[in-house]
């Protein structure tokens, strides 16, 4: 790691280098490792150090982004130089205003904690440990992130953030059946690979000899996993100005409107105590909570600098680094919890399943937000309040908002999730929703 | 860059049963254009080495940024620490296949640098096939977009082979958006997801005409919009060739993967139901169906000269007159296949191993994995797509995919297209939207009954190919004609 004086040395010589209007740069440095295995064994174990620089220029209306993994001052310059040559090259953004100035950035706990090679080695073998004495196989990854990451501009803007996390996961195999557990954690001795490896042989073991279930509409107890996996594109699809103002959302035209169920509330928190923090977004624009859904009623989307100017709307401080063509996206997002267990949840089920996780969830139409994707990693039948028997994995074709509109309830905890590859965390909770389009089986 | 490969090779301790080091230097160009302007303008570049040890029977892997000699060093002992925490829990010793070491050069052959293009040249291309999309107040977004790769590998080993390569890879396509009320539809050209991509140069977008087929593709999305619902039942459809490569990719492609068969991907991307004991004795498809991985093809996106283990790029019968022949592998999975299936006949890597950049580890990865065209040894007649149209009496053509989804074994698929077209008594009737159609992996290419041949054969590009931990994109081809399935479950989606 650098440090933040070393970082903001860089970034005011790429400043003072440059020649344009308005410049923007932007700071990585990342010390990652990781552990894998396979079959009851350490597969792949790696680490990687990487440093990464991205410098936007602006002359006039035009913009041009170049980028580089190297610091010394040859390559500062070249850097430099290569945005300028594509910014001039550039045609005029019309709708470009300005770079955003410097604001009050919140202060959030910035320790870090590496985890060495032996102890990674070691959490992997609890798990593995685990699936042998039960004749399973076991494999999993365990991921450690130290980072830091500044923006810089020239209108005065400096945010420095430096974070760390550890993430293990598991599948553990049956003969013809399958668990998976995870846990999160900022600190390696947080990270608890006994109950990872109990959760996921438990799972494999409750899910063996799955049956054959007729494909149709069913309610559904969707687990943390399986919810966070559901509402990862509608993070994407719907509250994003840019997809929003392109009438290409299924929130579109509905701000003030009941778009959901009275029971859904989903809020974006950078700061909530199960999330790894992050202060500011990728213009250095402070973060906040921010409710986008209030007992169903669209509230708020996420902009940036660009679309706040734009649309004439508050920046939310949710950039992605420039350029961005997918537009603002809350990364900090869940379904505020409810007043159910999961017990007493499946217990209202007549005839239903629940799912642990869904696998390749793909959108089939981003206007109406409908989503098809798999079930895996143990699916069971719900009947009359009891979980009676696993049965074998079944593609869906499902509407989100629609299931949006059926919660029937929700889980009065939030469970912590690894997303990307456990450098953020997720929070959902489990849900029940009224009915969920199952359109064919497969053969496991 | 051959020579500071050897320095760092040299450094690492002699205890090592086999070592490598790749040093790759990439360089990057982005344009996309929105609306009329130019959204993106991106150039990166990157470098910097791995290390990977073969110690006490297993792997360590380190890689950095820093080449200066603290770094180097500090590089090669995380990389041996890393194997000796491994080797504490390690069941059997990782064995590799015999090589012979390689001195050699690859570059691919290209007519023109795409960075050499005047970057003036190249937005004004791309805002012109964007203007031309403008056809109707119902496109709400016109898209175009250009991207060059260019990939310079310096790999040596303890083997004593000392490679360099220079992969060039270029792509350009062009998307449309029409929105009518709550319909939103796509149409894109040549492909979707970025157009097409090969490791060709400047000629490939040249070629393109991105400014000539706008305006009959933007008028496409606006038709769909008020296009009839694909009809559901069990019919005949015909698959567009850019839309059968993304079926041979996900069914065939990744089901190949030698090390999720072996179960070494279960975290993550899965497993995969072709299991060694069905190696020669599996019948995946009909009798014409033939499957090669082939990373010789001239400008096939997955083409190279050598694989990042230092083995010759190959092409391998993966699926022969329908009959399940072999894997894509690499040198340390071949040895354990053969233990899995004593039949297995090769010794040898078939060279499929890539790494997506310097920080990342290589692993099986597809290269140009081809349905091969109809007219040649065992895959039939060779078909024009007008004789395979003429030759259905009721069935949909299926063109250019919008959505793709495929179970953990790679059984139960699912596919959308952006557009198809009703075939009726052998003739191309009524638009459709929506289509989609769903199957089961060998009961799919088992219904083939129909190849277009080579003058309709094209090989995609798949730039977006996801796989391992840490996740890793990777480009990757598929040459695919025309091609008909029978009876298949079209219309799974309601809307």
């Amino acid at each position: 790691m650098l440090g933040q004086t070393k970082l903001k040395q860089i970034a005011d010589t790429v400043l003072k280098l440059s020649q344009a209007d308005q410049t923007e740069v932007l700071l990585s440095v990342s010390e990652d490792a990781l552990t894998r295995f396979a079959n009851n064994h350490i597969h792949q174990n790696m680490a990687w150090d990487t440093i990464g620089i991205s410098v936007r220029v602006i002359y006039g209306k035009k913009i041009g982004v170049a980028s580089t993994n190297a610091f010394d001052k040859q390559s500062l310059a070249d850097v430099v130089e290569q945005a300028s040559i594509l910014a001039k090259f550039q045609e005029d953004d019309p709708e470009f205003q300005s770079l955003p100035g410097p604001k009050d950035i919140p202060q959030v706990d910035e320790h870090v904690f590496k985890a060495n090679p032996e102890e990674m080695a070691t959490s992997a073998y609890m798990v593995i440990k685990q699936a042998q004495e039960k004749g399973l196989i076991a494999s999993g990854a365990y991921a450690n992130d130290v980072s830091e990451f500044a923006v810089a501009n020239s209108l005065g803007v400096w945010a420095y953030h430096t974070g760390s996390s550890c993430n293990l996961s598991t599948i553990v195999l049956g003969k013809n059946s399958s668990g998976f557990a995870a846990d999160v954690a900022r600190k390696p001795s947080e990270v608890d690979a006994q109950t990872v490896g109990h959760v996921a042989v438990q799972k494999t073991w409750e899910s063996k000899n799955p049956e054959r279930i007729d494909p149709g509409e069913y309610e559904v107890i969707l687990e943390p996993q399986a919810v966070s996996e559901m509402m990862a594109f509608f993070q994407w699809y719907g509250p994003n100005a840019r997809i929003y103002h392109e009438n290409a959302s299924p929130l579109s035209g509905q701000m003030g409107k009941q778009v959901f169920g009275k029971n859904i509330t989903l809020i974006d928190d950078p700061f909530h105590p199960k999330v790894f923090p992050m202060p500011f977004d990728f213009e250095g624009q402070p973060k906040r909570k921010i409710v986008f859904v209030e007992n169903g009623i669209l509230k708020n989307i996420a902009y940036d600098s660009y679309y706040a100017k734009k649309y004439g709307a508050p920046n939310t401080g949710h950039a992605l680094p420039a350029p961005n063509t997918m537009g603002p996206i809350p990364l900090h997002f869940y379904i505020a919890p409810g007043d159910k267990t999961r017990e007493e949840m499946i217990a209202n089920v007549k005839r239903g399943l629940l799912v642990t996780r869904l696998w390749y969830v793909r959108v089939l139409n981003a206007k109406a937000l409908n989503v098809t994707g798999m079930t895996r990693d143990g699916t069971f039948l719900i009947e009359n309040g009891k979980i009676v028997k696993p049965v074998m994995n079944l593609r869906f074709n499902q509407s989100i908002p629609e299931a949006l509109n059926n919660v029937i309830a929700i889980e009065n905890k939030l469970t912590q999730l690894a997303s990307f590859e456990g450098e953020m965390i997720s929070l959902a909770p489990t849900l029940h929703i009224g009915k969920w389009e199952f359109s064919s089986g497969t053969l496991f | 860059m051959i020579k500071a490969a050897k320095d760092i090779l040299s450094k690492i301790p002699s205890s090592v049963s086999y070592a490598d080091v790749r040093i790759v230097e990439q360089e990057s160009e982005d344009i996309a254009t929105k609306d009329g302007v130019v959204e993106a303008l991106e150039s990166g570049s990157s470098t910097g080495y791995n290390v990977r040890v073969l110690q006490s029977g297993v792997w360590g892997f380190a890689a950095s940024h820093d080449m200066s000699e603290t770094g180097v060093d500090a590089t090669i002992k995380k990389a041996m620490t890393i194997a000796l925490a491994s080797a504490k829990y390690k069941m059997e010793d990782v064995q590799l296949d015999d090589q012979k070491p390689i001195k050699d050069s690859y570059k691919t052959p290209i007519a023109e640098d795409p960075f050499t293009v005047p970057m003036e040249e190249k937005m004004k291309l791309l805002l012109a096939a964007d203007k031309a999309q403008r056809v109707s107040s119902k496109i709400a977004v016109s898209q175009a977009s250009y991207q060059a790769n260019k990939e310079h590998k310096y790999f040596v080993s303890t083997l004593g082979s000392e490679i360099d390569q220079e992969i060039i890879w270029t792509g350009a396509g062009i998307e449309t958006t029409a929105v009518d009320g709550q319909d939103l539809q796509n149409r894109s050209y040549p492909n979707s997801f970025r157009g097409q991509n090969q490791t060709r140069g400047y000629e490939l977008v040249r070629g393109l005409d991105l400014v000539g087929h706008a305006p009959e593709i933007a008028e496409q999305a606006v038709e769909l919009l008020s296009a009839d619902t694909c009809p559901t039942g069990e019919f005949d459809i015909i698959l567009d060739g850019n839309q059968l490569a993304l079926q041979i990719h996900e069914s065939c492609g990744h089901a190949v993967e030698l090390d999720r068969v072996l179960g070494y991907e279960a975290s993550y991307a899965g497993t995969s139901f072709l299991t060694p004991e069905k190696l020669y004795d599996f019948q995946y498809g009909s009798d014409i169906v033939n499957l090669t991985a082939d990373a010789t093809i001239p400008g096939g996106l997955g083409t190279f000269g050598y694989d990042d283990e230092g083995t010759p790029a190959q092409r391998t019968y993966l699926v022969k007159k329908g009959m399940f022949q072999d894997y894509i592998t690499s040198r340390d999975t071949v040895r354990e296949l053969k233990k899995a299936n004593p039949n297995y006949k090769n010794s040898r890597s078939n060279g499929t191993v890539r790494a997506s950049s310097w920080s990342r580890l290589p692993m099986i990865r597809m290269t140009n994995i081809n349905l091969e065209p109809g007219g040649e040894e065992g895959t039939g007649k060779a078909w024009s797509l007008k004789e395979l149209i003429g030759d259905t009496k009721y069935g949909i053509f299926m063109s250019t995919n919008r959505s793709w989804s495929i179970d953990d074994k790679r059984y139960n698929f699912q596919f959308g297209t952006e557009i198809a077209w009703e075939i009726k008594d052998g003739k191309l009737g009524r638009m459709l939207k929506n289509p989609t159609y769903q199957g089961i992996t060998p009961a799919f290419w088992n219904s083939c009954d129909a190849i277009c041949g080579r003058d309709e054969w094209i090989v995609w590009g798949t730039p977006n190919c996801g796989k391992g931990q840490p996740s890793q994109v990777m480009y990757t081809g598929h040459g695919a004609s025309p091609t008909r399935f029978k009876k298949v479950k079209v219309g799974v989606v309601k809307w």
